[in-house]
């Protein structure tokens, strides 16, 4: 089968879909977007974890089918792409992770950055202030990570959402 | 020799890594886009022993797409079978000395008896699921009650390279004449190292040179193991590694699905990806074997332990006497004379047990941490006053002194900042609600690698004419952060800024350097890299200074070397650093595009006059639930005395995510095997539970300096393990403080403390 | 493999009538699993995320209606004074994005009896809603679970939707698992107390091969609770109903945990899961005094 969804803002087709094709294959093996990673296949690890409408989901757990039409947003998709040809600047939580040493092998980090935008801009970014310690781990309690112990990555969501609370509140008037 | 005035070592600097996987950008061994790759799927036996009967692959060639179907009947065979020896060693390195499909005998489920190779993966996952097996089934032995009695003593261990048993003084008259006793079994399940990213291998031929994409802790072994194997030149084999989704020790072994890519590859022409699904990650990469301990102390009654027997009853596989070297550390953590340690293991239907994080001591250390608490309860000691009673000033099993130790160190700095002083020592003294809440410690241990016969390790330094330099050299970074580390190294050993320096890994093709286990990784490259760093320095100083060659218009022309001084890519002299000129201009003035020079480190024997060990102290603070017996880490603090540290910030991540795997190893973590069936029952990470981020406790980490002048040139012990060691020895001590109830076996289930109530 | 993707419920209905070994998919948590690991290969998937109403919520007379595609996220940011239990359940269900997607629905078809919806739907007495081109039928949600993985549901029905008594009363649910969230219950409970009919229910999960009930506890419990005076249940009554609350599991031995440990603990959660509903009624009492 065909089929057809917005990835990262672009419209993009896979033919010959087998249908039941996760979203997670489509993306790796289909769109050449392996940013998304996968480590478990039944929805325990969160390693996969995409935007589908606006909602973080694992993606090995979507049918390819239940896309069509839809619109889905990878780790590939976080950093602004400002314009063409310009150096693609890095989002607030992808810099904090780089920064607080979140990151270490980084097999766990894709999914992780886009469950904690997702927590950020849910939080912070609408105006609800920097989340709570035990908010962050809820919130991430289906990403494992095996390297860092969590601290780190609990540092650097910290301190994304601060730095967006205090951006969304210099730009209130 | 030339000081260097810039300074970036010990920095807390960014890893060099992190852009890239922060995007998305980097790629994994299974990520590497390749024309014409097709893919691969193994079938794994669904019995643990026996063989296979029929192997029906007619339905599954019939499947669109599908290229081979390979079993014993068609795979060709092997052209040789490496020796199992640990790979640090710088050798070809199975993981066992076993290799599938070459005959019909079934070892162990899971196993491969057959291989799909096909267009798409979803088309080759289709396929092995239509290959029908039939078996002859023998009787098995899976588990240590199995095969209790049937144990033996394997003359050496690990690969022969430890002895299986050992002894020094008299622990038969010690433990007769020791008043207090300490007498108990300690139980381990085995356990799976589970790094996120499933191991996978990509094999592209052409001709006859391969070249592979594994997910390997050690690229020369791969290419060493993978060439024996299929009887190639070593010079034929190439292995690209640039990012590897964490190792632990699964990756640290050339496991049979490496070269079993490189033949399908071959048999099929294409390029041939492989990636392991994660449960059969449970049963292709090795594990930590199910293992018992039977420790007893002897000791005075002002606490002084005059002896330690130690024994060991573990599981291996059908073909090899591996078991992982608990006994080692806590055969030299204390000073008692007398020394009794001995490995036993029972043959059982699994794969060869492996290296898994704290290799060893991550059990041996449990067994004695937990009897020293023992003890501890029984003198009325505090149990750092008992550890310090028997503090081992040098080392007991040789009497050589520690190149560096700190571990009085470890246990005050510990103790303040977790609070010790402010326990009341009585079990069961503290409760908040339901929950009764206790604390404990435990030494931690881990020995630098020092053992004849390593290979040498090498770097290669290139300096630019623009000022830019690379430095190479053949490891691997798998979430260590090797590769910022030796950023800083470089930096530090040429003289030049951290921005102009790039560290360039992951490929055969460079110079050669060990796999990096066993916290050996950042000692060894570091000392290959300072080297070349250092060499090329030395050599551009040499040129500068020369009074023979042609080139007198340096600024440095007739200096003594030894009066030089580089810094932010310039030479000067130390006291009049007006004086000198960069390396940029030296190369330039005499039409050169660059410099280059080769470093090469041997490292540390056991001929030193030292004893190599890191150590640290553990601390760790538990709530019971009195009633359903679950347990929660609320806190803990670890004091470690790992020499050098190349980076803080990393360093710091790999001791916090070492603690984890100690309260890892003490609670959830735990591979149970069905004894019935003959597999591993928990073979998902849905069943095989590791931490979550809501589990994690507030973690602390201290670094206690020490200098460490034996170990290698930078004084570098590794960080890798020591932060696991102990660990959960202190929580199932402080068990104990909380509920009275000492719990004897790992994981520390709820039904352990059902009674605690 | 088709994948039929209805617009409409009606489409649905026709297509499950028409494919009736179609597999509904809606969160996919359980359909992807099979479907990942190869385990099983369906004619068809019946994608039904596109059925609008299949995800709404509302009154409907005396009861509030779920429909089976009301996602585990929305139960707890929305239902959490309608159905508290089945709120609280919710919450404690594997990580936030699988909340995201999974929904009550998909926990029915799949029938797990370490689901976690379903000792609120049994303690409620909920009633699920079945649906075929032949018309709709109600199920009691103590009717529904049949044997393992086995329901009341026939092979040409889906399920539509679940309604909830409208609360009249606390509802406590408690779950036990080793971690602190992604955790599969080792044993799970769920005690009401309801006001208007004066009646107690129960629901217990992965403590046998369905989802179960202690109906003898119940019945204790809705004899011997002062529902007028909200007096205090002497210490005896609560360990009795803790008792009640264990004899009725039928666990085995899993990797998960121990058959006695599961009793064990469902005695503990039972106790506890009533002392906190006994002390929420007394509140509730006294506001209405």
């Amino acid at each position: 089968m065909r089929v057809t969804f917005t990835v990262n803002g672009e419209r993009m087709t896979a033919d010959d879909v087998w249908p039941g094709e996760s979203l997670l294959y489509v993306l790796r093996e289909r769109l050449g977007l392996p940013g998304s990673k996968n480590a478990c296949e039944q929805g325990e690890c969160g390693s996969c974890t995409v935007y589908l409408d606006g909602v973080t989901v694992c993606s090995c757990m979507v049918a390819a089918g239940q896309c069509e039409g839809r619109e889905v947003g990878t780790v590939e998709g976080l950093a602004d792409d400002h314009s063409e040809g310009s150096e693609r600047r890095l989002c607030a939580v992808q810099e904090a992770f780089a920064e607080a040493g979140a990151v270490q092998c980084g097999f766990c980090t894709p999914g992780l950055l886009v469950q904690a935008d997702d927590l950020i801009s849910r939080t912070a970014g609408a105006g609800r202030g920097v989340p709570e310690d035990p908010e962050i781990r809820e919130a991430l309690a289906g990403n494992l990570c095996r390297c860092t112990g969590y601290e780190k990555i609990i540092d650097a969501v910290r301190t994304a959402a601060r730095r967006e609370h205090e951006q969304v509140g210099q730009e209130a008037p | 020799m030339t000081a260097v005035t810039n300074q970036t070592i010990s920095q807390p600097l960014d890893r060099v890594d992190g852009p890239a996987k922060v995007t998305g950008r980097a790629r994994y061994s299974a990520e590497i886009p390749l024309p014409g790759t097709v893919h691969a799927v193994l079938v794994g036996a669904v019995v643990p022993s026996g063989r296979t009967n029929t192997i029906q692959t007619g339905e599954a060639e019939q499947v669109p797409g599908v290229l081979a179907v390979l079993t014993h009947a068609n795979l060709p065979k092997i052209a040789a079978q490496p020796r199992l020896f640990p790979s640090l060693f710088g050798h070809a390195a199975v993981g066992e000395t076993f290799f599938p499909m070459q005959d019909d005998v079934v070892h162990y489920a899971g196993q491969p008896v057959a291989m799909v190779v096909a267009d798409t993966l979803e088309r080759a996952q289709h396929a092995a699921g239509l290959v029908h097996v039939s078996y002859h089934t023998a009787p098995s032995t899976t588990t240590l009650e199995q095969g209790r009695d049937r144990a033996y003593e394997p003359g050496r261990i690990f690969g022969g390279l430890l002895p299986g048993r050992m002894e020094r003084g008299d622990p038969d008259s010690g433990l007769a004449k020791a008043p207090v006793h300490i007498d108990r079994t300690y139980r381990f399940a085995a356990n799976h190292h589970n790094p996120i990213e499933p191991s996978s291998t990509t094999a592209v031929w052409e001709d006859d040179r391969l070249t592979l994409y594994d997910s390997t802790q050690g690229i020369t072994a791969t290419r060493l193991t993978v060439a024996e194997l299929m009887g190639l030149p070593s010079s034929n084999v190439r292995v690209l590694t640039h990012y590897v989704g964490g190792g632990f020790g699964a990756k640290a072994m050339i496991w049979p699905h490496v070269a079993l890519t490189a033949i399908a590859a071959r048999y099929v022409g294409r390029p041939v990806k492989l990636a392991l699904t994660r449960e059969q990650m449970f049963s292709s990469c090795g594990h930590r074997e199910e293992q018992e301990q039977h420790a007893v102390l002897g000791a005075g009654n002002e606490g002084r332990v005059t002896t330690l027997r130690h024994h060991k009853l573990s599981a291996t596989s059908p073909f090899d006497d591996w078991a992982e070297p608990s006994l080692n550390v806590a055969a030299q953590a204390y000073s008692y004379p007398n020394y009794q340690g001995s490995y036993r293991l029972v043959r059982t239907n699994t794969m060869t047990p492996t290296f898994t994080r704290g290799p060893g001591e991550a059990s041996g250390m449990f067994a004695l941490e937990s009897a020293m608490d023992e003890l501890a309860y029984e003198l009325g000691l505090d149990p750092i006053e008992l550890r310090l009673r028997n503090h081992a000033d040098a080392d007991p099993l040789t009497g050589n002194p520690w190149s560096s130790k700190g571990l009085r160190e470890c246990y005050q700095r510990g103790a303040e900042r977790f609070g010790w002083r402010e326990r009341n020592p009585a079990a069961r003294s503290q409760r908040d609600g339901h929950w009764l809440i206790g604390s404990g410690t435990a030494t931690a241990g881990y020995p630098v690698p020092a053992f004849p016969g390593l290979q040498p390790q090498r770097a290669r330094a290139r300096l630019y004419a623009d000022g830019s330099a690379v430095l190479q050299a053949g490891t691997q970074e798998f979430g260590t952060g090797v590769a910022t580390a030796m950023t800083q190294v470089a930096a530090d050993g040429l003289g030049v800024p951290l921005d102009r320096v790039r560290f360039d890994y992951g490929d055969t093709e460079l110079p050669n350097t060990a796999p990096a286990v066993g916290s050996a990784g950042s000692g060894m490259v570091s000392s290959a890299v300072h080297s070349a760093a250092t060499s090329l320095r030395d050599q551009l100083v040499a040129q500068a200074v020369a009074q023979a060659v042609a080139d007198s218009e340096s600024p440095l022309h007739a200096a003594d070397p030894s009066t030089v001084v580089v810094g932010d890519g310039r030479m000067m002299l130390r006291d009049r650093p007006e004086t000198g000129e960069t390396y940029s201009e030296l190369l330039q003035r005499n039409g050169v595009e660059d410099a280059e020079a080769l470093g090469s480190w041997q490292p540390t024997g056991m001929d030193t006059g030292y004893a190599l060990t890191t150590f640290g102290a553990q601390f760790a603070e538990v709530a019971v639930d009195s009633d359903l017996g679950l347990v929660r880490v609320r806190r803990m603090v670890g004091a470690f005395a790992p020499g050098r540290v190349l980076n803080p910030k990393t360093a710091r991540s790999q001791l916090m995510g070492g603690m984890l795997w100690g309260m890892s190893q003490a609670l959830p973590e735990g591979t149970q095997m069905d004894s019935r069936m003959g597999r591993w029952a928990n073979a998902s990470l849905g069943e095989y539970l590791v931490p979550v981020n809501a589990d994690a406790p507030e973690v602390d980490v201290e670094f206690v300096e020490v200098r460490e002048d034996v170990a290698n040139p930078l004084g570098v012990k590794g960080v890798g393990e020591i932060g696991q060691i102990g660990a959960a020895a202190a929580i199932a001590n402080a068990v104990f403080h909380a509920t009275g109830h000492r719990v004897r076996e790992l994981p520390i289930r709820i039904e352990h403390l059902l009674r605690s109530a | 493999m088709e994948f039929l993707s209805p617009a409409t419920w009606e489409e649905a209905l026709a297509a499950k009538s028409a494919h009736p070994d179609a597999v509904p998919i809606m969160g996919g948590t359980d359909v992807m699993v099979e479907l990942n690991f190869d385990q099983h290969r369906p004619s068809a998937l019946l994608d039904l995320t596109r059925v609008a109403e299949l995800a709404e919520w509302g009154p409907d007379g005396s009861r509030v209606r779920l429909g089976a595609g009301v996602s585990y996220t929305t139960i707890i940011q929305r239902l959490g004074k309608h159905a508290p239990a089945l709120a609280q359940a919710a919450r404690t269900v594997a990580s936030p994005q699988i909340r995201n997607r999974g929904t009550v629905g998909g926990n029915l078809g799949g029938a797990s009896p370490a689901g976690d919806s379903h000792p609120p739907l049994l303690a409620a007495d909920a009633v699920i809603e079945l649906a075929s081109v032949h018309g709709v039928r109600h199920v009691a949600a103590r009717e529904f679970y049949l044997g393992p993985r086995r329901t009341a549901r026939r092979d040409d029905e889906l399920i539509a939707a679940v309604l909830l008594p409208e609360r009249a009363g606390p509802q406590h649910f408690c779950k036990i698992g080793t971690r602190n969230a992604m955790v599969i219950a080792v044993a799970s409970f769920c005690v009401t107390l309801d006001a208007a009919t004066r009646t107690a229910g129960t629901g217990i999960g992965s403590a046998g091969p369905t989802p179960l009930r202690a109906v003898a506890a119940e019945e204790f419990l809705t004899a011997e609770f002062d529902w007028q005076g909200a007096g205090p249940l002497s210490e005896a009554a609560v360990r009795h109903f803790g008792e009640l609350v264990a004899s009725a599991a039928r666990p085995i031995d899993d990797v998960r945990g121990s058959a006695d440990y599961r009793k064990h603990a469902l005695s503990v959660m039972a106790r506890r899961a009533l002392s906190w509903s006994v002390t929420d009624y007394r509140k509730g009492e006294a506001q209405c005094a």
